[in-house]
């Protein structure tokens, strides 16, 4: 009440016809998003209602969905007794550890490399886009055959240096390595592109004061190009580790899994439940637990984001 | 400083070489692989380039599964998806920065936060709503979550274009005759071409190499795409990896040449905010 229009009639008459334009576009506006929020119900609200629901009932082969049991959180209490959910979410867990920093590794080493002056730029930039087109379950099939045990190119250059060839696929850790070398290949380059593009936009200026002050080029790299690459790396890091949780192409493309089920994601375990087993009730209390962890996950992204979107424009 | 000058050079084009190298490796080995006999793949030690290079392979890759229709199939997913993603998207981008409405940011928060939802934890109720409305097998079965995966990024490449275009043009237009709708598809969008263009490509790609969902809602083999189609030319024990490897070249083509053309348009939309990993 501190501000008293001149003249109350013309206010009024002004505040009427802005309600009524509101109005109008609000109406657009909701209409505009009603095909988004029908999109969203349909493949995400309604199926999150299912699996909930699902996962508090008995629902497999010999009990039909309309006669399911109520069994409560007796799916839960299952899982968290059953050894393969373990090793399945262990396995998860090491995959995100150990390819989620080798990815950024690997990934800003290509960065900085992509960052030199070309003179001819489509070479290294389809060199980083390729393997992030790519189908994921295509660079599984690719390292499969890399790694095969007598006709593999890696085994290969191992022989040609004058080492036993290892049998990668079938003894559970070195195919762990080859599972993590596949996926850190696959990733690193979507993390590159990321990484590349906040190079880019840090100001050459800075790098020429430096410079002036006498800093090497192991201390611009440490007082400029990391901290201003931060926002890209926060960006480049939640993304991939949202992925890393879900994890299931790669492994099911090279292992299966196996051998037994030493390489077996949390993923490949829900699947396998469903899918193959037909255990509904089960593998919806799996998937459960599988959207707790990304939704932590995903509510961390979203808070960084909040803060440091490197580059709101795409140019 | 000339030497120095070579020397660096020199080390710039080794740069080029590993990243580049590291790019296109995998698929030039599947392209050597392709082209290589049965009987040169039996060699031991290995051959690099292929002898006698033969495009038997890629005759059996067609004869062996139906490449072909997994090709078609994947074309359908992708091309439908993206055409729905892009409407969709600019239909909310339009909402969210053009017009004042309530809870602007609560809802482009929401639509985020529900669309980064893991379609993987969304299998099982997935595929027991796409059988209960009797989708399984069916296009729309994979277009629809498809939709959903690529919505969240192309809201926000669109939302950025939209929001530089000034206000006065669509007011321009309105004047003219046009309705609020109109000027959507007649000013804004025309205008955000780039950005429509950045969201098409980043949809297609997704759908295109979608694997988990496709493989679960979609198992009839003429209902394939080309990710799950193409592990399926293994055997029980044995892998046909001269087959394989021309079914990978003839799947790669058509993406890779999509990423060539485009290469600007898709790095600018991936450093948007990330996409996929």
């Amino acid at each position: 009440m501190t501000t008293v229009p001149a003249s109350p009639a013309a206010g009024g008459a002004i505040r009427h016809r802005l309600t009524r334009l509101d109005w109008s576009e609000r109406l657009l506006g909701f209409g505009l998003l009603a095909p988004a929020f029908v999109l969203l119900a349909t493949v995400i609200v309604y199926p999150v209602a299912v699996l909930l629901t699902t996962s508090l009932y008995r629902v497999d082969q010999g009990t039909p969905a309309g006669r399911a049991p109520f069994v409560g959180f007796e799916n839960y209490l299952d899982a968290f007794a059953d050894g393969r959910f373990w090793t399945s979410t262990l396995n998860t867990v090491i995959y995100t550890v150990v390819t989620v920093p080798g990815a950024l590794l690997v990934g800003l080493g290509l960065a900085l490399l992509a960052n030199l002056p070309f003179r001819i730029k489509w070479p290294v930039r389809l060199g980083l886009l390729l393997p992030w087109a790519l189908p994921v379950v295509f660079a599984g099939l690719i390292f499969r055959w890399f790694f095969e045990y007598r006709q593999g190119i890696v085994n290969d250059v191992i022989v040609r240096l004058g080492f036993e060839a290892p049998q990668w696929l079938s003894s559970p850790k070195l195919a762990f390595v080859a599972i993590c070398l596949a996926i850190i290949w696959k990733s690193s380059s979507f993390v590159a592109l990321v990484l590349l593009a906040g190079l880019q936009s840090i100001p050459r200026s800075l790098y020429e004061a430096a410079e002036v002050d006498g800093a090497t080029r192991w201390q611009q790299f440490i007082e400029i190009t990391l901290p201003m690459l931060r926002p890209a790396i926060v960006v480049a890091l939640i993304f991939r580790t949202i992925t890393a949780i879900q994890t299931f192409d790669i492994p099911y493309a090279m292992t299966g899994g196996g051998p037994g089920d030493s390489t077996e994601t949390l993923a490949m375990y829900i699947h396998k439940t469903t899918i193959d087993f037909l255990d509904f009730g089960y593998g919806s209390a799996l998937a459960t637990i599988m959207f707790i962890v990304s939704a932590v996950a995903t509510s961390f992204y979203l808070r960084h984001t909040q803060r440091d979107r490197p580059t709101r424009k795409p140019a | 400083m000339s030497g120095f000058d070579f020397n660096r050079r020199r080390w710039v084009w080794l740069a080029a070489l590993v990243v580049a190298g590291n790019g296109f490796f995998p698929a030039l080995w599947i392209l050597f692989t392709s082209l290589k006999t049965e009987g040169e793949l039996m060699r031991y030690p290995i051959t690099y380039l292929p002898a006698m290079p033969t495009l038997s392979n890629y005759v059996r890759a067609f004869t062996d599964q139906p490449l072909w229709l997994f090709a078609v199939n994947s074309l359908i997913v992708a091309t439908l998806s993206t055409v729905l993603t892009v409407v969709v998207s600019a239909f909310a981008a339009y909402a969210l920065t053009r017009l004042r409405l309530p809870y602007r940011n609560l809802i482009l928060q929401c639509l985020l936060a529900v669309a980064m939802f893991p379609l993987i934890a969304l299998l099982v109720p997935l595929f027991q709503t796409m059988r209960g409305f009797g989708l399984l097998n069916t296009y729309l079965a994979l277009i629809l979550p498809y939709t959903v995966l690529s919505l969240p990024v192309c809201t926000l490449v669109l939302a950025s274009f939209f929001q530089d275009i000034p206000m006065d043009l669509e007011n321009a237009a309105m004047i003219d005759g046009c309705t609020r709708l109109g000027a959507l598809f007649r000013v804004v969008v025309p205008l955000s071409a780039p950005g429509v263009f950045t969201a098409a490509i980043l949809s297609f790609v997704n759908a295109w190499d979608e694997f988990l969902l496709a493989l679960t809602l979609n198992s009839r083999l003429t209902m394939r795409t080309l990710p799950v189609g193409i592990t399926l030319y293994q055997g029980e024990f044995a892998f046909p990896w001269p087959i394989i490897s021309a079914a990978l070249i003839v799947a790669i083509v058509p993406i890779a040449i999509l990423i060539a053309v485009f290469q600007e348009r898709v790095v600018s939309g991936l450093t948007a905010g990330g996409v996929k990993g």
